[in-house]
Order: C-alpha cells, then sequence, then structure tokens
C-alpha cells in the first residue's frame, strides 16, 4: 500500500517536471536562486525586497548566513522587519555601514516589481507547480 | 536644411544595414518599440535619460553615429540598462527604435524629416536579397522550449523581477560581469561553483568579519545505490562542508548514518531532502552526472 502510494508520488513528480520545461522559454527569467521577500513590503507601499544568492555567496559561504547568522531554508520564512535589521540582524548583520552598505539605500534592496510574490527564482519547485507553455 | 544634411548618412547607413523592402513596417515597429520599452525613462527623462523629441539634449549623442548609438543601445551604459531593459527586442527592432527617435527629433526642430518617402528608394533597390530579420515573432526559434542563451544571465533592469523603473535596480550588479572569470555549466547559473571555488576565483568568506579563517572540511563520501541503468549516487561531504556547516543538513534534513535516510527523486524535486537546496541554489536537478556519478560494474 505504501509502496503503491509513493510510486504514484515519482511518477507525478517526474511528469510535472517534464511538462514545466516549456515554462523556462516564455519568460526573462531572474538569475537562479534570487529571493523575492514580500510578506510586508506590498502592504506598506515598497516594493519587495530581492536577495541575489549569486552575489552573495561570491562573497559568504552558505554557512555565514545560514548556521552563524540563523536564516533558516525558507524563502519569507524569518520574518525579517526594517526593526530587525536596523538592530543588526539577517540583513541587518552586515548591510551596516561596517561590513556594507547601509540601509539608508533603500531602494537597493526593495528592487522588486510591485506585487511579484515571495519566491526563490527558477526553483525546480516553481517550475512544477508553474501552467506548462507560458 | 543644414539639419537634413547631417541626418542623411544616418539614413543611409540605416538602409544599408536594415535592407528590407517595407520601410514603413520598420517605422512602425520602431515607434511601437519605443512606446513599450523606451518612454518610461526617455518621455520624463528619468536618471538623466535623454528626452523624447527635446534636440538639445540628443545634439552631441547624435554625433557618434546612428551604429554607435544603436550599440550602446544594445550593451547598455551607465545608468541605461542593455536593450532598454527589454531582453525580447532583437538588434533589428533597438535599431528602428533608435532611428524613430532620431526622426522624431526632426519632426519637433521643424526641418524636413526624414520622412520615409524621401528615402532614396534606388538605394534599397541596389541592395541584394533582405537578411532575414526579426521584426516579427519568429515562430521558428531554434529554441523553441528551451531558454536560449542571449537569455540568460539577463541583466537586472530586464530579469522580470527587479522593477526597471527603480532607480537602484540599474546600480546593481550583471551577473555575467561577476561570472565572467567563472568556469561554465549548462544549468542553474550557469556557473560551476565547486571548479570556481577550487580555481581560486572567488573566496567566500568562512567567517562574517575574519577573511582569513578558512573552511573545516569533511573528506568522507557516501555511496547510495540505485536501482535500474542509473549510476549510484556518490554524495561528497568535502564539497559540502566547503560551503556548509554540518548543522545545516543535520539533523533537519539528513540523520547522520549512512543509509538512514529514505531518498528519492521524487522527493527531491520537490524540494526535500537534496532538494532542499539543489534545485533552488546549489546546481539543480538536471546535472545527473554530478550526483549519479558511479557507474555499475558491467555485468
Ligand atoms: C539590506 C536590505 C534592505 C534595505 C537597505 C532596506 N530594507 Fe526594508 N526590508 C528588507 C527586507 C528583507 C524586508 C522584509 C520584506 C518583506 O517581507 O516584505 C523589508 C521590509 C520593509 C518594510 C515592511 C516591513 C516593516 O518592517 O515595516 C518597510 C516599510 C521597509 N522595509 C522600508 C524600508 C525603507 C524605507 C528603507 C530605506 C530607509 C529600507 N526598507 C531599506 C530589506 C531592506
Ligand atoms: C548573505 C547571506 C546568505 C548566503 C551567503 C546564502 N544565503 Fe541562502 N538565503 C539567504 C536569505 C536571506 C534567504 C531567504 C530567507 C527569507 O526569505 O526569509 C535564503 C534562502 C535560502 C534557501 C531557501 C529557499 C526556499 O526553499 O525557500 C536555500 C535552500 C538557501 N538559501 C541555500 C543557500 C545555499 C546553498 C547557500 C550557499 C551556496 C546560501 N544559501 C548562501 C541568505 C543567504
Ligand atoms: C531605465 C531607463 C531607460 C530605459 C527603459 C531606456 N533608456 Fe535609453 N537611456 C537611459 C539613460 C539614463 C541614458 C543616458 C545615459 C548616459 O548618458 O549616461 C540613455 C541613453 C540612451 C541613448 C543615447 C546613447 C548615447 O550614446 O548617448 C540611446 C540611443 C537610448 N538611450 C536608446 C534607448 C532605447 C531605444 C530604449 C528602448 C528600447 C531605451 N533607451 C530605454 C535610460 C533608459
Ligand atoms: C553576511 C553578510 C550579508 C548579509 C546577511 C546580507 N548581505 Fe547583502 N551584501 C553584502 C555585501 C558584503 C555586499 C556588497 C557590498 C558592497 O558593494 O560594498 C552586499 C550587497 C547587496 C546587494 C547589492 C548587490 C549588487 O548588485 O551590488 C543587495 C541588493 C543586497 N546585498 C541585499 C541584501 C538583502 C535583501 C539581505 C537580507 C535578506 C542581505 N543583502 C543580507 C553582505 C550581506
Ligand atoms: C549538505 C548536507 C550535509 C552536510 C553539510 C553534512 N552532512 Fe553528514 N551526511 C549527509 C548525508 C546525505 C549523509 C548520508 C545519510 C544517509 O546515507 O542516509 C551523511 C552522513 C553522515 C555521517 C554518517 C556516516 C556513516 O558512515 O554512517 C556522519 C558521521 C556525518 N554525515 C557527519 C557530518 C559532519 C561531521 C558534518 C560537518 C563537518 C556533516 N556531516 C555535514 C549530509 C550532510
Ligand atoms: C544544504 C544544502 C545542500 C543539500 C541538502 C545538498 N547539497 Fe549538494 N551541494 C550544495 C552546494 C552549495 C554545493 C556546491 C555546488 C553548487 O552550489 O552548485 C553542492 C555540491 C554537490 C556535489 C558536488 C558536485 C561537484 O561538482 O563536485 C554533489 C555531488 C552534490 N552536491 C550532491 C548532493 C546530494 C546527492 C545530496 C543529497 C543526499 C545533496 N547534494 C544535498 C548544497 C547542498
Ligand atoms: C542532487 C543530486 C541528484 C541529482 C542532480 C539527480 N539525482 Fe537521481 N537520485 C539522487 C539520490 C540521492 C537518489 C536516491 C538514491 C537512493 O535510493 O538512495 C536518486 C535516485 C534516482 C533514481 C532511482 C529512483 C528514484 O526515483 O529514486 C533515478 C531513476 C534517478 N535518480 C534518476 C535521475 C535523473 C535522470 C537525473 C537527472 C535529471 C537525476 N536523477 C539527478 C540524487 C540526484
Amino acid at each position: 500500500m505504501l509502496k503503491k502510494r509513493t510510486n504514484l508520488r515519482r511518477r507525478l513528480a517526474w511528469m510535472i517536471s517534464a511538462g514545466a520545461l516549456a515554462v523556462l522559454s516564455g519568460q526573462a527569467g531572474a538569475e537562479y536562486g534570487d529571493v523575492v521577500i514580500n510578506n510586508y513590503s506590498d502592504q506598506a507601499g515598497m516594493r519587495p525586497a530581492v536577495f541575489p544568492h549569486w552575489f552573495h555567496r561570491i562573497r559568504f559561504r552558505c554557512k555565514v548566513c545560514h548556521a552563524d547568522l540563523g536564516f533558516k531554508f525558507q524563502a519569507g520564512g524569518n520574518d525579517i522587519t526594517m526593526l530587525k535589521i536596523i538592530d543588526g540582524e539577517y540583513c541587518g548583520a552586515c548591510h551596516n555601514g561596517d561590513v556594507a552598505w547601509s540601509v539608508e539605500n533603500c531602494d537597493l534592496c526593495h528592487s522588486g516589481k510591485p506585487g511579484t510574490k515571495t519566491q526563490v527564482h527558477e526553483s525546480t519547485l516553481q517550475k512544477l507547480v508553474a501552467p506548462a507553455g507560458k | 536644411m543644414h539639419g537634413y544634411s547631417k541626418i542623411l548618412p544616418f539614413v543611409l547607413s540605416s538602409v544599408a544595414i536594415v535592407a528590407v523592402p517595407e520601410i514603413a513596417a520598420q517605422t512602425e515597429r520602431g515607434a511601437e518599440v519605443v512606446k513599450i520599452s523606451c518612454t518610461s525613462c526617455h518621455g520624463p527623462g528619468i536618471l538623466g535619460a535623454p528626452k523624447l523629441g527635446v534636440a538639445e539634449d540628443w545634439k552631441e549623442r547624435r554625433a557618434k553615429g546612428l551604429d554607435e548609438l544603436v550599440k550602446r543601445t544594445i550593451e547598455g551604459f551607465n545608468q541605461m540598462p542593455p536593450r532598454g531593459g527589454n531582453v525580447n527586442l532583437s538588434d533589428a527592432d533597438l535599431r528602428a527604435a533608435v532611428e524613430f527617435i532620431l526622426a522624431g527629433l526632426d519632426k519637433h526642430a521643424e526641418t524636413p524629416a526624414p520622412a520615409v518617402a524621401e528615402r532614396p528608394a534606388t538605394v534599397v533597390e541596389a541592395k541584394p536579397a533582405p537578411k532575414p530579420t526579426q521584426r516579427k515573432q519568429p515562430v521558428n526559434n531554434f529554441n523553441r522550449l528551451m531558454k536560449p542563451a542571449s537569455k540568460r544571465n539577463p541583466p537586472p533592469a530586464a530579469d522580470g523581477i527587479h522593477d526597471p523603473q527603480n532607480a537602484g535596480t540599474t546600480i546593481l550588479q550583471h551577473p555575467k560581469e561577476a561570472f565572467s572569470p567563472m568556469p561554465k555549466s549548462n544549468s542553474g547559473n550557469r556557473v560551476d561553483w565547486v571548479k570556481a571555488l577550487d580555481a581560486g576565483d572567488l573566496n567566500p568568506r568562512f567567517v562574517l568579519d575574519d577573511p582569513s579563517k578558512t573552511a573545516v572540511t569533511l573528506d568522507l563520501n557516501i555511496v547510495r545505490e540505485v536501482k535500474g541503468s542509473m549510476p549510484d549516487v556518490v554524495y561528497p561531504h568535502k564539497q559540502h562542508t566547503e560551503w556548509l556547516d554540518c548543522s545545516n543538513c543535520h539533523p533537519a534534513i539528513f540523520i547522520p548514518k549512512k543509509g538512514a535516510n529514505n531518498i528519492s527523486m521524487a522527493a527531491i524535486l520537490l524540494g526535500e531532502k537534496c532538494g532542499v537546496c539543489h534545485g533552488k541554489v546549489a546546481f539543480p536537478v538536471a546535472e545527473c552526472r554530478k550526483c549519479h556519478s558511479k557507474n555499475k560494474p558491467k555485468q
């Protein structure tokens, strides 16, 4: 019984992934691993924050953020707010005018298109759930 | 009249390169492109963009010649994003747009505009067979489903999630620039991060504020046998501990005991187990051979 169900799930995942390839072509598509964080931004009238993994991993090992600074592996899952940032947590551990430029540069972080949902861009999962063919 | 003689070379050169009989269609396309992709900045003059129809703003720029202006439009410079921030525009589209913008200046200056009809027809006829241009959305693109090479690693302003209207967007780094010294791969960021790190193309800090600290790695391979023809999976601790801490995986994602975890491709595709990272930030599932690296003995 259990075996059967996992088989089904397995086949399902493979099937959707094959269909999902099509989605790649339609849109321009941001850099792989770019995270859009939009729990509060839209409501607050700010553009959503965009976090580029590629840019930061050139400068830091994953460990620095995901172990030492405590970022959980979940887009939007860390409940980041400006209060925490200016008190030196999350992005604020570095964007403090010492390690990296400080928070007054709002539009470098808040650079997403208004209305863009929280997501990891180009993730396999994103491609799975998006309907095939645009 | 003086103004006109200055544009004549532009007109000629544009005709020579485009070499399409339907110049009217070309002008129309130019107008369309400008409306969709250029007026947002060039209308109001955002970020110091030269304004449409304001000859004064364009005087010195024009002196560079049409080809140079088109080149800069394609490649971008300073605050001007490559392709005006719209990667879907072909080179021909952009040329048409720049021509349209320049033609518009002369209308405003009330000098004879290089109107369509005034273009020397003989030049057009003297041209050999028209080169294939991409004015219309072609149906038979070489890559139909896959993202073509030209659309990989787009600049932030053109990537679909950054807002090109936001001043900060244009300051962000173009990924292509950062990746240029690194070894390539066929998926994800199109960079082989493992090789790049080994080769010293990047030197990411292991500790936030101390560049001298180096990673503590564990050299332990775990082989996971796979049924069927697919080669077995070799999970290497070494490459992972270059980047990650033990606590990133143990115990939340994997119990640290060989064979204690039930891993399948379905789970990986759904973003669990190895898929927590592979398919999001680390190289995606498409690279079967990186994980399925141990061939089975021939029977
Ligand atoms: C280092 C990056 C960074 C900078 C710089 C930055 N922010 Fe944020 N900000 C974030 C992130 C990440 C969030 C969480 C986004 C979300 O969940 O919607 C956020 C959330 C917010 C929010 C909504 C939540 C809250 O705390 O009220 C507002 C409003 C906001 N930022 C305003 C600003 C303003 C104004 C500036 C400039 C003075 C600024 N931010 C600079 C990263 C940044
Ligand atoms: C400079 C800090 C930083 C570095 C370095 C970093 N990350 Fe992240 N990572 C983040 C942030 C910020 C998020 C989004 C968290 C949020 O939205 O609350 C994130 C999210 C993630 C996620 C969650 C995606 C999902 O499923 O929603 C994964 C997986 C991840 N990172 C993996 C990595 C890996 C692997 C590396 C190293 C190659 C890495 N990160 C390096 C800051 C970092
Ligand atoms: C995000 C805003 C933005 C958009 C969108 C944009 N431009 Fe520009 N453009 C600029 C700015 C700013 C400059 C001036 C750059 C400078 O001189 O530093 C510029 C300059 C130019 C120039 C002058 C080049 C030179 O060498 O002086 C041309 C030609 C041009 N743009 C064409 C276009 C076309 C065609 C489009 C639409 C397909 C377009 N631009 C869309 C911002 C933009
Ligand atoms: C571990 C330190 C660290 C953390 C945490 C961190 N950053 Fe950064 N970030 C940097 C450094 C260093 C730079 C480069 C600064 C410079 O150019 O001087 C940078 C640059 C950036 C840039 C500009 C990239 C470019 O193209 O120049 C953006 C955008 C950004 N960070 C957003 C964020 C956001 C959003 C967060 C939180 C979700 C965050 N960062 C968390 C260290 C960090
Ligand atoms: C990227 C994730 C990841 C990281 C980081 C990681 N491991 Fe593992 N580890 C695994 C996986 C996967 C297995 C195999 C589990 C299985 O076969 O079910 C494993 C197995 C082990 C085992 C069991 C070996 C055996 O023969 O039974 C030990 C011990 C271990 N890891 C220690 C560590 C230590 C110490 C670190 C940090 C230096 C570390 N791991 C970092 C993923 C990781
Ligand atoms: C916590 C995040 C994470 C998890 C979980 C994870 N990996 Fe990785 N893996 C990485 C990162 C980061 C790299 C460095 C290369 C990159 O980013 O593309 C890497 C590299 C590798 C490499 C080295 C490729 C090479 O070119 O040498 C292999 C093989 C690999 N992973 C297999 C696995 C397998 C199999 C699993 C599951 C058992 C797994 N990984 C789980 C983050 C992870
Ligand atoms: C990130 C590493 C990774 C990548 C990339 C990867 N696999 Fe796997 N694969 C695994 C692991 C781990 C297992 C589970 C092995 C086990 O049973 O312990 C597995 C199992 C399988 C199985 C056995 C049946 C199943 O569904 O579990 C097949 C078939 C398979 N992979 C095919 C592929 C193909 C085809 C690709 C390329 C599109 C691929 N894999 C890419 C890690 C990977």
